[in-house]
């Protein structure tokens, strides 16, 4: 009984000094020693979420921890953001989000933290740029006729887009702008729904990624107008820039974000894992599977490319919100 | 045509597929069982599994997952009267009279039977028609939605009880209680008394729990019976005559079910509540259903999985996904290099078959799967019920933390609990309120995108370009008022 109790202290003692040990070993270790949470402020299933399971799939391999993913959907992207906003800035809780929710919001509503000053940029993932789409059978044969038309008849042309203030709503807005016409806005639950209501003919036009447009446009449904940028993405199509909108019009770009005051240490460890993707095979296929374009960039590159969303935005806002 | 579904049959026959599927099923149900796990999450996180596998065989797991989640979610409904989806409410009315009577094999036997044969028949109608189903889809904008809607909003009143007017006042708090938070459309604060919180809206899962399982709780443990009846036995299981006496309602759901399943948006909650609905109007015995009748679980079963089949068509012949389930789908058919979209099938249509063919076995695989799990599940209801009720609570709180890990929605659970219990000792009953909640911000968003439409002219626009929603609007209060009459017809003998 005595050798046996005498034995289980021993066990324990032991055990007991080697979690002491291990502690000590793990202050003195690298970042990241836990998993580390990557939170997306929108749904599950949507192309965020696709996305994010490829990189937290992948990551690993770089980290050497794994990497969770955890869905905060609610008030339009805001609860996840704010979750992390307020979150330990210790690189163990990242912010998985894109440019409409970083930095429009904040000029549409009051929000329970602030952008530009709670978080910094890790890095950004990818962009797409948007296309303008109309049906194959519609009388606007190019982009000129569906802006000569807008002018013609303010209000009449129907566009439909993903909801107020997101991904097609923004550029669509930008657009109209840009080029002083007026389409009238109808809001869908999400791009699929908007591009089905252009090929029910309940829109006149919409807009759509490149990504899901391929299937649609080689049948013929759908005629691209315009595409996003300064380069062409179809060779017979004009870009934004020639038809006369200027700027980061049209680009969704991904954005991983951490809360500001990230030790510098740790942002370089996660820049260096998230830069690594880049050149990962299996990574870059999965991610081409998808049709998802990869285009990472580093936190102070995309840092200016916030301020200058930022300043473009309030703008829009306020052209929009003042009429 | 033909040749491709022959190929495609071909594709299909192959073990590695049949034992994914297995797989897929066997887990979507435990994770449908779990209140708080979505089906969802489960796709959403096993997706990059299935890129790193053929098409034939990685699709098919995924729509294991989807499918045995859709039974799993049945289960608690059943025994524990705790539904995690809409979809599961209606059958949690029957299923779980059925458990408090004993007979809570039987109710899962029933709600399996029906899952499958509903199911099944929607997939074959699906493979059969998908083209014309295909142009049926489009001729379903905002306003139609928003007419289906307000008429299954009206026959659902019109049909859960004998009195209309308690009914209409629960729905009117559920459609209030939908209203509190962000306005979809113009992005205007609605009730929140600026409490952040509040901005997204109640989120439903903790509504569900607290007004279907907590008073069914607090039940057992005020009455405190020394041993409660039920935890005893589960009974027998369904005898083939009594799924004979049912296979009326089966068919009638089934059609229901699938014609609701291609209407874009509408979605489970609605075909179950119209199968139920439906089943009861139908019935000799009208006011047996919520009692534990079998017929209710069948109609309410049989419909919501016969939705599974036409939601599919958008995405496969469109390459539109119309929910987030077939979002993830389309990831996964994109991920293998197959485009949905109008030339997937002159392209790949053996492919495409395989894996509609795949489909139906999964609905017969499962029949198995199902049939001999239901023992293991039913034994849940034997436990003690000191034992039994703890866990209950347990699993109601934890479910709903672990839905969006947010503290706030604990605090719901119990103020919906609380709401549940009352309701219930005043005779009120809830189905209404939730259906409203459920179905008002469709039905309130599909308002919204058909004013904006309109331009101003609604009256114009409603009577010159949509008959069809015109139509459906007129009807509406005379089917509600029908419907209502003949509810009050208490039989004579």
């Amino acid at each position: 009984m005595f050798s046996f109790s005498r034995r289980k202290a021993a066990t324990v003692l032991a055990a007991a000094g080697f979690a002491v040990a291990a502690s000590f070993t793990a202050a003195q270790a690298e970042y990241p020693e836990k998993p580390i949470t990557m939170v997306i402020p929108l749904g599950a299933g949507g192309s965020h979420d696709l996305n994010a399971r490829v990189i937290t799939s992948i990551i690993p391999t770089y980290l050497e921890q794994a990497m969770i993913v955890r869905l905060t959907p609610g008030a339009g992207g805001q609860k996840g953001t704010q979750e992390v906003a307020n979150a330990e800035a210790d690189g163990y809780t990242l912010l998985f989000t894109h440019n409409y929710i970083d930095m429009l919001q904040q000029h549409v509503e009051t929000l329970p933290y602030n952008p530009n000053e709670d978080f910094i940029p890790i890095a950004r993932i990818n962009y797409a740029p948007i296309a303008v789409v109309v049906r194959g059978d519609s009388p606007y044969m190019t982009m000129d006729d569906l802006i000569a038309a807008s002018k013609a008849d303010p209000g009449g042309i129907q566009m439909a887009h993903s909801g107020n203030w997101g991904a097609l709503f923004v550029p669509a807005a930008q657009m109209m702008n840009a080029l002083d016409m007026q389409w009238n806005l109808v809001p869908y639950q999400g791009g699929g729904p908007a591009m089905q209501a252009l090929l029910a003919g309940d829109a006149d036009v919409t807009m759509g990624f490149p990504s899901t447009l391929s299937g649609q446009l080689d049948s013929g449904a759908v005629r691209v107008l315009a595409t996003a940028g300064q380069e062409r993405i179809y060779d017979d199509v004009p870009t934004f820039g020639e038809i006369g909108v200027e700027g980061d019009v049209g680009f969704m770009h991904r954005v991983v974000l951490a809360p500001a005051g990230t030790p510098d240490d740790v942002v370089a460890t996660l820049t260096a894992a998230f830069q690594a993707l880049a050149e990962d095979r299996t990574f870059t296929r999965m991610m081409g599977r998808l049709g998802e374009t990869i285009e990472i960039i580093d936190g102070p590159a995309y840092q200016a490319m916030r301020i200058e969303q930022n300043g473009n935005y309030e703008v829009l806002v306020n052209e929009l919100t003042s009429q | 045509m033909i040749d491709f579904f022959i190929e495609g049959f071909g594709m299909a026959m192959r073990i590695d597929t049949f034992v994914v599927m297995a797989l897929g099923l066997f887990c979507g149900m435990l994770v449908g069982a779990l209140p708080g796990f979505t089906t969802l999450m489960a796709m959403a996180i096993l997706l990059p599994i299935s890129f790193f596998l053929e098409p034939i065989v990685g699709i098919p797991f995924l729509l294991g997952i989807y499918k045995g989640g859709m039974f799993g979610g049945s289960i608690p409904a059943i025994l524990v009267s705790m539904p995690g989806t809409g979809a599961a409410v209606a059958t949690s009315r029957d299923g779980y009279a059925l458990t408090q009577k004993g007979k809570s094999r039987k109710a899962l036997d029933m709600a399996l039977f029906a899952s499958v044969f509903g199911d099944t028949a929607s997939d074959i109608f699906t493979i059969l028609m998908i083209f014309p189903i295909a142009l049926l889809v489009m001729q379903f904008g905002p306003p139609e939605l928003f007419a289906v809607l307000l008429m299954s909003l009206i026959i659902i009143a019109a049909t859960s009880g004998s009195n209309p007017i308690k009914a209409l006042i629960m729905m009117l708090l559920g459609l209030w209680l939908a209203s509190i938070g962000t306005d979809p459309l113009g992005g205007v604060e609605r009730f929140t008394f600026g409490i952040f919180e509040l901005k997204s809206g109640i989120p439903l899962l903790p509504m569900l729990i607290g007004v279907f399982a907590i008073p069914e709780v607090a039940k057992v443990v005020m009455e405190n019976k020394k041993v409660r009846q039920l935890a005893t036995v589960m009974g027998e299981r369904l005898t083939f005559r009594e799924f004979g006496a049912s296979f009326r309602t089966v068919c009638r759901s089934t059609v229901i079910g699938t014609s609701i399943g291609i209407i874009p948006g509408l979605g489970q909650v609605v075909a179950a509540m119209m199968g139920y609905s439906a089943a009861k109007n139908a019935s000799p015995t009208p006011e047996k259903f919520g009692e534990g009748e079998l017929e209710g679980v069948a109609a309410a079963e049989a419909a919501n999985n016969a939705v599974n089949g036409p939601t599919m068509v958008p995405l496969l012949t469109l390459g539109i996904p119309g929910d987030n389930v077939t979002a993830i789908l389309l990831g996964a058919f994109v991920a293998q290099g197959l485009r949905p979209g109008p030339q997937l099938f002159e392209e790949q249509g053996a492919v495409v078959f395989a894996i509609l063919i795949a489909m139906v076995f999964a609905n017969l695989m499962f029949l198995a799967i199902g049939y001999l799990s239901i023992p293991i599940f039913s034994r849940l209801v034997t436990i003690k019920v000191s034992v039994l009720i703890p866990l209950v609570i347990m699993f109601a709180f934890a479910g709903t933390y672990v839905f969006r890990s947010d503290s706030t929605d604990l605090l719901m659970l119990v103020v919906f609990g609380v709401f549940g219990i009352l309701a219930k000792a005043a005779k009120f009953d809830v189905m209404p309120l939730v259906m409203g909640f459920i179905l008002g911000p469709p039905m309130e968003y599909a308002f919204g995108q058909t004013v904006a439409m309109t331009n101003g002219d609604m009256a114009g626009f409603f009577l010159g370009e949509r008959w069809g929603a015109t139509a459906v609007l007129m009807a509406s209060p005379f089917i509600g008022y029908l419907l209502w009459k003949r509810m009050q017809r208490v039989p004579t003998d």
